[in-house]
């Protein structure tokens, strides 16, 4: 059995208020771990925003900035210009977001930053809804899903937004899973040694939103990946495309039936959701054989640099 | 900020924020028991000692091993493995051979030239054993560990019993046999051989002498059939032999002097033994057994085994007479036999058969051996202990009527396997320890077995079990060699790599690495849990790959 490793600096603390079980909570332990010590956070109104924070208290032990939901990119970029003008281009800013934040209110903000190659890593705990303010639907959220307000089930799709961060070309994008914490180590640690734009969306199976037990968040990530649902993926300069894990086998329907968000599904609507799974790895096989190498360039040496 | 904070800032870490009051229930870590080990009659940890294995500990899984069962070689070549038949990977691909492990570490141990561990403390108390078998042995190495003066008497010449007497070389080598017994002798004990204690004056004097006495005689009294006793025409003239005198002559290496055509009654490992030694011999043997072939008593493998060697089956059938053969030219007897159905009675022993109707039919045979069981002889202690049928009564933690004497093995128990006469030596000892302490120290475990449901396979990816491959046909029938080839070093650790380690923790962190409140520490050799902060969430027993961790009610 593969161990997982890493190295708990006690960056964390307990005594923060996620829900007990929550796979942000352990997600984000091990991101700011793996960061360490010497870096900023920047923090738009989200779960992360409640779990780093509860003032007069913080569960972190480095410095984090609280935000507004539009603006965590435009933010951690003002926090690296102003490291850089203080002749701190060693501290690493953390940008922390939730999918609202990222996908739809802070989108803008998301996109200018990546235009512009800003030297931040920027992370997105994607609970496929705003499940902070009571569980309403965003544009994560995926088809078919139950949310506050889409009580008969969301018609739209899942906003791809790797595919959006792709088109912008930066040096580092990553799909990762709290169900495989070695992985996400490595991509924090990959992330944390290129410069330029970086961004790490990780799956957060949510215990109320998605109406989860309160043990199963890690199983159903693992679920997600293994049904192919979250496909777990780096993407280098927008163009050179990885699988960090193989597209699992297992049906839909069994992700699908341990949430009570997908209730409702008809088997129809399971096998569209299935054909849905279907389109996507066909899009993303395509990318996979188009990158400079075949997709099997060395992953080493690609940052941009971003000298501000 | 040095005075006063600021507003802006947060100036406490929540540390402070004790959220174990959200909990409404507390994961412990504790060691639950396997499957394997409720099925194990030695109560053997194989959980634990295959993870040794699996961490390249050899030497700590064979002190695992020893510390319920001393013949871990022997045992890995003989056992019924009851353990098998419940192991929880059997849900997920294939059972783990753990048999054949503990065979690789018995073997290793012999090899090396391992020691058993020093005994505890002298406690000046004086323990007689009377029998040399497994129950014997057994009893005798748990006692002179617990510091106990241990004297063995053996009426034969060799201690041993039916693992020298009756289980063939081809399925045993007698000289892994010797040097597990020899580790015994060599480490204190007074074994007399060749001493038969019998009589109620044999005991009585045991009783004055000793402090305690277990009586582990065996089963020795051989069951016979109408016409093939020992007493009979038929083995007067040298045409029928008793299954247990065969096999003693054929473990001496003595050859019976039987005509070409050997018959063999009997449906359990025995009459195996019996048949694939005559074979072996070069005799023709076919093998007459009541009941049907999915139901004998003889171990899936043995017979598969024998047929591979040649020996035909004739399985739901009865003889009902025995006659000169018709044609004598070709064999002296004819046995008329006929199929019969086979009813099994509450008891293990009992059963009754019907005869199917027009179902006669002949077998010639050259020569009959019954190898149809045996029972114990209570009555030679001249009633000085009570018996119930051909087994000695004996209550909690086999304790005779007769106070400070126990018995064990098949004297005492219709449980006829090496390893259970094992697991009862060792049960006798704990109790007489406990007898000579006037103390009970012996923790009982009532923890429920891990379920499969409790196993967390994402950490368990499905892996083919590792065969343990036999010696071919042609190399087999030449000789007593063994058949069963031992597993490769690399397999062992294949196969090791396959167990669960059911409620065993392995030390992985996953419960230290999923926690999302830092509410469980490492320490040194486990970890603790933060009451402070655990929320009860369940993640650490959802994401623990053995079932080591469990949700429990607090007291409190």
């Amino acid at each position: 059995m593969e161990k997982i490793v890493y190295n708990d600096q006690g960056l964390f603390h307990p005594g923060h208020v996620a829900c007990g079980g929550c796979a942000e909570a352990l997600s984000l332990r091990v991101i700011l771990n793996t960061m360490g010590k010497n870096t900023i956070g920047v923090v738009s109104p989200s779960c992360t925003a409640v779990i780093c924070g509860g003032y007069p208290m913080t569960s972190t032990s480095i410095p984090i900035f609280h935000t507004t939901l539009e603006t965590a990119a435009a933010a951690a970029a003002g926090v690296r210009q102003a490291l850089e003008a203080r002749g701190e281009g060693d501290t690493q800013v953390l940008c922390l977001a939730g999918d609202g934040g990222t996908y739809d209110i802070g989108l803008q903000a998301l996109s200018s930053a990546a235009e512009r190659n800003e030297d931040i890593l920027y992370v997105c705990f994607d609970n496929e809804g705003y499940m902070n303010t009571g569980g309403q639907k965003s544009s994560s959220t995926p088809t078919g899903a139950r949310t506050g307000s889409t009580p008969t089930g969301k018609t739209t799709h899942k906003k791809n937004l790797v595919e959006i961060l792709a088109a912008h070309r930066i040096p580092y994008i990553a799909t990762a899973s709290p169900s495989d914490l070695n992985d996400l180590r490595t991509k924090v640690e990959r992330a944390r040694d290129m410069r330029g734009m970086r961004v790490i969306i990780v799956l957060i199976p949510c215990l109320p939103g998605w109406g989860i037990a309160d043990d199963s968040a890690v199983a159903t990530a693992r679920l997600a990946v293994e049904t192919g649902l979250w496909p777990m993926v780096e993407i280098f300069d927008g163009r050179d495309w990885r699988l960090t894990h193989r597209r699992g086998t297992r049906s839909v329907a069994e992700y699908l039936k341990g949430q009570k968000r997908y209730n409702h599904l008809q088997t129809d609507d399971i096998e569209a959701l299935g054909r849905e799974v279907d389109e996507g790895w066909e899009l993303l096989n395509a990318r996979l054989g188009q990158g400079p190498a075949g997709g099997s360039g060395n992953p080493q040496h690609r940052a941009a640099a971003n000298t501000g | 900020m040095d005075d006063l904070p600021s507003p802006l800032w947060t100036y406490l870490t929540s540390d402070n924020r004790l959220t174990g009051t959200w909990r409404s229930a507390l994961p412990r870590h504790r060691d639950v028991p396997s499957p394997c080990r409720g099925a194990c009659p030695v109560d053997g940890h194989i959980a634990e000692w295959i993870g040794q294995i699996r961490d390249g500990d050899m030497h700590k899984a064979w002190l695992t091993l020893v510390a319920n069962n001393p013949f871990p070689a022997v045992i890995g070549r003989v056992c019924h493995h009851p353990c098998q038949s419940v192991c929880n990977r059997s849900e997920l691909d294939e059972t783990v051979s753990i048999r054949s492990l503990e065979r690789h570490v018995g073997d290793h141990a012999i090899a090396q030239g391992w020691r058993l561990p020093a005994p505890g403390p002298a406690t000046g108390r004086k323990v007689a054993i009377v029998g040399g078998g497994p129950a014997g042995l057994s009893a005798a190495w748990q006692l002179m560990r617990r510091g106990h003066a241990v004297t063995l008497f053996e009426a034969s010449d060799a201690p041993g019993g039916l693992l020298r007497s009756g289980i063939p070389s081809y399925r045993l080598d007698k000289a892994v046999l010797d040097a597990e017994i020899a580790r015994i002798t060599q480490y204190g004990l007074d074994l007399r051989c060749g001493e038969r204690i019998s009589g109620r004056a044999g005991l009585e004097k045991l009783r004055k002498d000793f402090d305690a006495v277990y009586l582990a005689t065996g089963a020795s009294r051989p069951r016979h059939l109408p016409g093939l006793a020992p007493d009979s025409a038929l083995a007067r003239d040298g045409l029928a032999m008793d299954g247990a005198e065969f096999l003693r002559q054929t473990n001496a290496g003595e050859t019976p002097p039987l005509g070409r055509h050997v018959v063999v009654i009997g449906g359990g490992s025995a009459a195996m033994d019996v048949a694939r030694s005559a074979r072996r011999l070069g005799h023709d043997v076919t093998i007459l057994a009541l009941e049907a072939e999915e139901t004998l008593p003889a171990q899936r493998d043995e017979v598969i085994e024998a047929r591979e060697e040649g020996i035909s089956l004739v399985t739901g059938a009865r003889v009902r007479a025995i006659e000169p053969a018709v044609t004598p030219r070709v064999a002296g007897l004819t046995l008329v036999c006929e199929k019969v159905r086979f009813i099994p009675g509450a008891r293990r022993g009992e059963f009754t058969v019907e005869a199917l109707a027009d179902s006669a039919f002949d077998i010639d045979a050259d020569a009959i051996v019954t190898a149809i069981g045996q029972d114990a002889d209570p009555g030679i202690w001249d009633g000085l202990i009570t018996a119930d049928g051909a087994l000695a009564s004996t209550g909690d933690s086999w304790q005779t009527d007769l106070p400070g004497v126990f018995a064990g093995g098949d004297l005492a128990s219709m449980d006829r396997f090496v390893s259970a006469a094992i697991g009862m030596g060792k049960e006798a000892a704990e109790a007489i320890d406990t007898y000579l302490n006037k103390a009970a120290d012996h923790e009982a475990v009532n923890a429920p077995e891990v379920r499969f449901d409790e196993i967390n396979t994402a950490y368990h990816p499905p892996a083919p079990r590792q065969i343990q491959e036999n010696r071919p046909v042609e190399e087999r029938l030449d000789s007593f060699i063994e058949v069963q080839l031992p597993l490769a070093a690399e397999q062992a650790l294949a196969e090791a790599e396959r167990c669960f380690s059911c409620g065993t923790c392995i030390y992985c962190d996953n419960c230290y690495v999923y926690c999302p409140d830092m509410a469980v520490i490492r320490l040194e050799r486990g970890y603790e849990i933060r009451t402070d902060y655990c929320k009860g969430c369940g993640l650490c027993v959802a994401e623990c790959p053995t079932g080591a961790v469990r949700m429990m009610a607090e007291v409190q």
